[in-house]
């Protein structure tokens, strides 16, 4: 046993943090190549995402599969990136016209987005294109 | 690990590009230019007080986790095809 997913435990033991809270700093130490090849928590292996459009009256076609596993890694891997990086992306996007906080994403929500992924499905349709977004 | 990536390109007009790169080789090919970006992002995480080795373990585990990728872009006889494995 680690010694970060013993103090997890032992911070459980002494009732400072509650069960939900212990689960989700285990999984967010937990490496990310120790996860099987089907997804454990969402049970499912890629995102896709589809769309369909017609530019210039030509038919187009974009279709993308990543593994959960790298939106997982990817995630982890965000939560490396400095604060005034963070504050300088969000004076970017407000110039714009994109009011968004990006300092107001933690890992662990997005950590939770993942895991709920298989519940998610996204449809959007436009006389000009229509976009997919389901898990498989 | 990636081992394989996969790309195909086709133009109208041109002929249909497949490339077929053994990840593995071609890291021992560009090792020289791999090791001078390590290095560069080494001084980058220094200077933006990133911790280093944890930057390099998720980017290590962002392209472990790059198997079973796919990208296909279609626009009328355009077409790109990226597949990582």
């Amino acid at each position: 046993m680690n010694e970060q997913r013993k103090a997890i435990l032992d911070m459980l033991a002494e009732g400072k943090i509650n069960a939900t809270e212990a689960e989700r700093l285990l999984t967010a130490i937990e490496p990310a190549d120790t996860a099987p090849a089907a997804d454990r928590k969402t049970g499912k292996k890629y995102l896709r995402l589809v769309v369909d459009y017609t530019e210039n009256g030509e038919p187009g076609r974009v279709n993308i599969r990543v593994p959960v596993a790298l939106l997982r890694a990817g995630v982890r891997l965000s939560a490396l990136v400095p604060a005034q990086a963070l504050e300088k992306a969000n004076a970017e996007m407000a110039k714009s016209g994109v009011p968004f906080d990006l300092t107001q994403l933690k890992p662990n929500e997005l950590e939770e987005l993942v895991n709920h992924l298989d519940e998610v499905i996204v449809e959007v349709d436009s006389s000009e294109a229509q976009v997919r977004i389901y898990s498989e | 690990m990636p081992q394989l990536v996969t790309l195909k390109i086709e133009r109208p007009g041109h002929r249909t590009v497949r490339l077929w790169i053994p990840v593995l080789l071609a890291v021992v090919l560009l090792s020289p230019v791999l090791l001078l970006a390590l290095i560069g992002g080494i001084i980058a995480c220094l200077m933006f007080d990133m911790r280093v080795f944890a930057t390099i373990a998720g980017v290590g585990r962002f392209i472990g986790a790059l198997p079973g990728s796919r990208f296909h872009i279609e626009q009328g006889r355009t077409a790109l095809l990226l597949i990582i494995r």
